[in-house]
Order: C-alpha cells, then sequence, then structure tokens
C-alpha cells in the first residue's frame, strides 16, 4: 500500500510537471494581460525542437536549449502580434496551435521518416545521494530528472518576481490598470512582451521535459493537450502562482489514477478522470469555487491615448 | 489623393480591402506550402497534381469534398451568428462532438428507422442539432449569468465535449458495440441504412449528400436573418455596444444565449450530418479538427455568407487534396494545417491595418 503511494506521488509528480512549468510562465503572461492560447502549439514546438536538438548533438542539454529557443521563437511572434499588431490573441493561438501540429508532423515525417520511434538522448534521473533510498520519499520524491527540481526552483523564482519585485508590479499593474500604468510611466508594451516570452520560455521547458525527459522519443502531437490543460489550471488557480501550481498537480494526480486505480481494483471510467481538469475549470469559471478575478485587461490590447 | 480613391467610394474601398487580404493570405499560405514541398525533396508538379486528383479528379473526390464543405459551412454559418453579436464561438468541436453522439444514440437506441417520411433522418438531424444547441446555450447562461468568457467556456465545453465520446464508445452500456472479443474496436455499431443521409446524385459513384441541400438553405436564411430581420439588427445592436443596446430595452442577456445556442445548433447539426452521412458510426476524434476548421471558415468570411460558403469549399477541396497528396506523393497531409495555420495567423494580425486602410488613413 505504502509503495503503491509512493509510485502515486511521484507519477503526479512527473504528470503534473509539464502542466505546472507551462502554467507558471502562463500565469506571468496573464497577469500583464496577454492569454497564450498558443501555450500548447509552443509545447509542442518545443517538444519536437527539443528532442531534433537532443538527436542530433546526442546531448540532451543541448535539446533544452533548442527547445527554449524554439518556444521563445513562437512566443516572440505571438507578442508582436498581440501586443504591437494588437491581433486578436485568442485568434492568433488557435492559428499557432494548428501551425505547430502541422509544422511538427511535417517535419517529423520529412527528418525522421515515417513513423520511427528512435529513442534519443533524455536526460538522466537525479538520484540525490541518501535521498533517493529513503523508504516512502525516496520513491516518492527524489527519483525524478534534473529538470524536475530546476523547474521548481524557477517556479520559487516566479512567485518572488511576481509578488515582491518592481517588475512583478509592473506586470499586475499592466494587466489591470494599463491606462493608469502607463501614465505612471511604465512601458506597457515592453512589460508585455517580456511576460509572454517568460510564458515561451516556461512553455519551452515544459515542451522538453514531456519529449527529453519523460518520453524519451517525438511522437506526433505528443503534447496532446497539455497545452490546454496547463490554461485551464490558471483559471482554476484563479491566476494564483500557489492555487496554480496546486491545480496543476490536482490535474497530473487525475491523471495518474487512471492508471493506478485499475491496479487497485476500483472501476472508475478513464474517460472521467480525463475530463475531470476540465470540468473542474469550468466549474472554477463558472465561479463555483469562489469569485474569481482575472486580470481586469486580460485578452485587451492596449494602445495610448484610447 | 490617388484617382484610384476618388473613383471608388468609401464603401467599396472597404470591401475591397475586406476581400483582399483573406485572398493574399491564402495565396501566400498556398507558396509557402508549395515552397515546403519542394524543400522537403518531393516533386512539386506530382504533389500538385496529386492534389487536384484528390480534390476534383473523379465524381467521388468532388463529392466527399463538398461533403466536408458542408459540414464546415455549417459550423462557419454558427460562427459568424455569434460573432455578429461579438461573442466568439471556439467550441464547434464539441459541439459536433455531442451531435454526433445524440444522432447515434437515437439512431441506435430507439427504433425510427421504421417510422415513416424520412423521419428516421430527420428526428435524429434534430436531436444532434439540439443537443449542438444545449451545449452552446450552456457557455451562453455562463456568459450572462456569471460574466464568463465564452472563449474559455467554449473551449473547455469542447474537450468535456470530445471525452464525453471517447466515454460513450469505450462503455458498452453507452454506446459501444458489444464486446464479443478482446480485439472489438471501441466505436459504436453502425447506424441502420434508413438512418443514413438520401445521396443527392442517384449515382453510387458520387458520395454527394442532401446535407448540401440544408447547408444551402440555411446560409441563404442566415444572409436573410443577420441583413433584414430586427433579429439580426439587435444582435448587431448587441455586439456594437450592449450597454446601450440594452438601455434600448433589449433583452440582452437573453439574445446572447440565443446567439451561443444558435451557433451551437449549426455544430450539433454538422455532427449529425457528419455521422450520417459519411461516418455511420462513433469512434473517438470523430470531429477530427472540423469544428477547429469551421471557426477558420467563418473567421475568414469576415460575417459574409457568401464568405462562409467559399471558405468552406476551399477548405473541403484543400483536405481533399491533402490527403491524396500523402497517399500519391508522399507529402505529408500536415502540410494542410501549415497552411491553414499561416491563413489565420495572417489574417487575424492584418485586423489593424484593415482597418486603418478602411478609414482611408496611410
Amino acid at each position: 500500500m505504502e509503495e503503491t503511494l509512493a509510485i502515486f506521488i511521484a507519477s503526479t509528480l512527473r504528470l503534473g510537471m509539464p502542466l505546472m512549468l507551462a502554467a507558471s510562465g502562463e500565469l506571468v503572461s496573464e497577469r500583464a494581460g496577454v492569454l497564450n492560447l498558443s501555450l500548447e502549439g509552443m509545447m509542442l514546438t518545443a517538444a519536437f525542437f527539443g528532442a531534433l536538438g537532443s538527436w542530433a548533438t546526442g546531448n540532451p542539454y543541448l535539446g533544452v536549449g533548442c527547445a527554449v529557443l524554439a518556444s521563445l521563437c513562437v512566443a516572440a511572434v505571438q507578442a508582436w502580434l498581440s501586443v504591437d499588431l494588437r491581433a486578436n490573441q485568442l485568434v492568433v493561438g488557435i492559428g499557432f496551435n494548428i501551425l505547430a501540429l502541422g509544422a511538427t508532423t511535417l517535419l517529423y515525417r520529412v527528418i525522421f521518416g515515417g513513423l520511427s520511434r528512435e529513442e534519443i538522448p533524455g536526460l538522466p534521473k537525479l538520484a540525490v545521494d541518501g535521498l533517493s533510498n529513503l523508504p516512502f520519499a525516496g520513491t516518492a520524491f527524489f527519483q525524478q530528472s534534473v529538470i524536475v527540481y530546476f523547474g521548481l526552483a524557477l517556479m520559487v523564482l516566479i512567485w518572488v518576481i511576481l509578488n515582491h519585485t518592481s517588475f512583478g508590479l509592473a506586470v499586475r499593474a499592466v494587466g489591470d490598470e494599463p491606462l493608469s500604468a502607463d501614465k505612471a510611466g511604465i512601458p506597457v508594451a515592453r512589460t508585455r512582451r517580456l511576460a509572454v516570452l517568460v510564458a515561451g520560455a516556461m512553455a519551452g521547458l515544459a515542451g522538453a521535459f514531456i519529449s527529453i525527459a519523460d518520453i524519451h522519443t517525438f511522437t506526433e502531437n505528443m503534447t496532446n493537450g497539455a497545452g490546454y490543460l496547463a490554461l485551464a489550471a490558471v483559471i482554476f488557480g484563479g491566476w494564483n502562482i500557489g492555487r496554480t501550481i496546486a491545480a496543476c498537480l490536482l490535474f497530473g494526480a487525475a491523471t495518474a489514477l487512471q492508471f493506478q486505480l485499475p491496479a487497485m481494483g476500483i472501476v472508475v471510467p478513464t474517460a472521467f478522470l480525463l475530463m475531470l481538469p476540465y470540468l473542474l475549470a469550468l466549474l472554477a469559471v463558472a465561479g463555483v469555487v469562489g469569485r474569481l478575478e482575472p486580470p481586469t485587461a486580460l485578452t485587451l490590447p492596449f494602445r495610448r491615448g484610447k | 489623393m490617388t484617382t484610384t480613391t476618388i473613383m471608388l467610394s468609401l464603401p467599396d474601398r472597404r470591401r475591397m480591402v475586406g476581400v483582399a487580404v483573406p485572398f493574399i493570405a491564402v495565396a501566400g499560405s498556398l507558396a509557402i506550402g508549395l515552397l515546403l514541398v519542394a524543400a522537403s525533396g518531393k516533386s512539386v508538379p506530382e504533389a500538385i497534381e496529386a492534389f487536384l486528383d484528390g480534390a476534383f479528379g473523379t465524381a467521388y473526390a468532388i463529392g466527399a469534398s463538398i461533403n466536408r464543405a458542408v459540414a464546415l459551412a455549417l459550423v462557419g454559418l454558427g460562427f459568424i451568428l455569434a460573432f455578429r453579436a461579438n461573442l466568439t464561438n471556439v467550441g464547434g468541436e464539441g459541439q459536433i462532438a455531442v451531435g454526433g453522439i445524440v444522432a447515434t444514440a437515437i439512431g441506435l437506441w430507439t427504433p425510427i428507422s421504421d417510422l415513416p417520411l424520412g423521419l428516421a433522418v430527420v428526428l435524429p438531424l434534430l436531436g444532434g442539432t439540439l443537443a449542438g444547441a444545449l451545449w452552446g446555450g450552456i457557455a451562453g447562461v455562463m456568459k450572462v449569468r456569471f460574466g464568463t468568457n465564452e472563449v474559455i467556456s467554449t473551449l473547455l465545453l469542447g474537450f468535456i465535449a470530445l471525452l464525453l465520446v471517447y466515454w460513450c464508445v469505450q462503455s458498452t452500456t453507452l454506446l459501444r458495440q458489444p464486446q464479443t472479443s478482446s480485439a472489438t474496436l471501441p466505436e459504436s455499431l453502425p447506424i441502420a441504412d434508413a438512418v443514413k443521409l438520401p445521396g443527392l446524385t442517384g449515382s453510387p459513384e458520387s458520395p454527394l449528400h442532401i446535407g448540401l441541400v440544408i447547408c444551402l438553405l440555411l446560409a441563404g436564411v442566415t444572409a436573410v436573418v443577420l441583413q433584414r430581420s430586427t433579429f439580426g439588427l439587435r444582435l448587431r445592436a448587441i455586439g456594437l455596444n450592449e450597454l446601450a443596446a440594452r438601455r434600448a430595452g433589449m433583452p440582452g442577456g437573453i439574445l446572447l444565449v440565443v446567439a451561443l445556442a444558435l451557433a451551437g445548433a449549426f455544430g450539433g447539426l454538422a455532427g449529425a450530418i457528419m455521422l450520417q452521412g459519411e461516418q455511420y458510426y462513433l469512434k473517438a476524434g470523430f470531429s477530427s479538427g472540423y469544428g477547429f476548421d469551421g471557426l477558420v471558415v467563418g473567421l475568414l468570411s469576415r460575417g459574409s455568407t457568401v464568405g462562409v460558403l467559399a471558405g468552406a469549399l476551399f477548405f473541403g477541396f484543400l483536405r481533399s487534396g491533402g490527403i491524396s497528396m500523402e497517399i500519391m506523393a508522399g507529402v505529408p497531409a500536415a502540410l494542410t494545417l501549415v497552411i491553414q495555420g499561416l491563413i489565420v495567423i495572417a489574417v487575424a494580425g492584418s485586423v489593424i491595418l484593415v482597418e486603418r486602410l478602411e478609414r482611408g488613413g496611410r
């Protein structure tokens, strides 16, 4: 029983990780007023270029670098379109998701040929000396890949930046009151562009986690809606970093349960467990779990003098 | 000022810019697509030939492409109806899914195949339409009651609906066919012949079905409603300025719910037509991206019914041609996704430019 629980915690952490990475970055962008529906596309792009980089160089760390860089490129265009050209952020996001699915599938077929599932050099699991052998916590917490610990550190960093620095204050200001922020001399457009890039970098890590750290190969559409789940987590978390990460863990747990419950002899329809995150997010946006306050200027482009 | 600007009255110029942008976006994206074919080392003429053959080559190809266009046009029509009230319905995919589920359930669970007067065909279509309307209506009610952004709610409802399809075909108590062996696929039984949509040409070589007639009729109705009815005017009023429309005595909340329910109804009908006209049984992933493609069609049309029909035909043929290109010329059909994505991004990105040109500024 204890062993099962430890494995359950470990797989919750593993399945929740890409969500936590992507959602914490997206949170910064949404607090600044830009919603990236393209999160899914950024993650898929990153997963592909991460796998490609790792395969081509033989070095998984360079792969992670490629993933983040590729995702940043998508984010830069997204930022230009939604901040400078004031395009409809949602429509642009959908466009990017279609494009990313098409482009990665196309490139994958052309470069790797057919449907090969060649294994790529993956990130090692970091077995922390002395901790990974602990009877319960060892299995549950300390046999994860490097990216997990790095990602957790980044989340703490995001929390600090968002709540305790002047840049964090600027982010929240341009997301809630862009007009006043502008009058107070905060560069609205630049702050928003930076916030989108933060989302891009974190989505890049999330994509790299999926292909390089977790699955060790690329498959077509391998993110399979994880980006949308991350968006749902931000909503369910009420645009608060702690609650967003808790939401990601909850969604990860729901996914982990579909493997765990049958092993324990409990029959719950898989579809229901998969649906749970979206249902919870839907209840959350309906205000069932308490009043949610999205950033006031979320998805609204800003233009001086208007 | 140049001579052209003097010769053309403002509305003409406006229309020209509005039509030109999607055309430029489409042409540019197609050109990039061809470059990608060349870059991937495949023969461009061969790819084009395979594309044209798959899209227009045979009576079967043309019929299948038009059937695809019908589903896309319906979703697109629903999209522009709601968009008139400034509502963006992103849930087409889910609305297709619930439409398909209900049409299948009515077809398989109820003894309708013996009914006279074509009711065996009509009842599942109506059921699917109502299911879609309900699915869209939920988003409408959430918007009015809780102020929930319809983009978020329709998107989430979409995922829930896709998983409902998965659930239905996984469970034998729902719609999965009886499991006779471990190899039984997670699909529903096929619907009875009486429930299938009748063909339009009478020839067994063309899959073209009466969905086309339904679609054209509804396109006509939509055009009239949008342009000449009080309802259409009210949708526009509420879309332009909700507060002012409410002050003018319009039932704002009800209008918003009806607009989203109508959009959903079109999606649900598309789902029922896809099921009864083409696929005949329910399986996971049955909506296969038609909801998102339909949204793109609605978006490119800039609110015009004729635009929706033209866009739907374009994407219907694009899909058919893309599939044939993969089979015959070895160019992955994912290329059509690249082209679509580029078109959406280009059109969305050029909105500001278009507005500036329309206002006549430089």
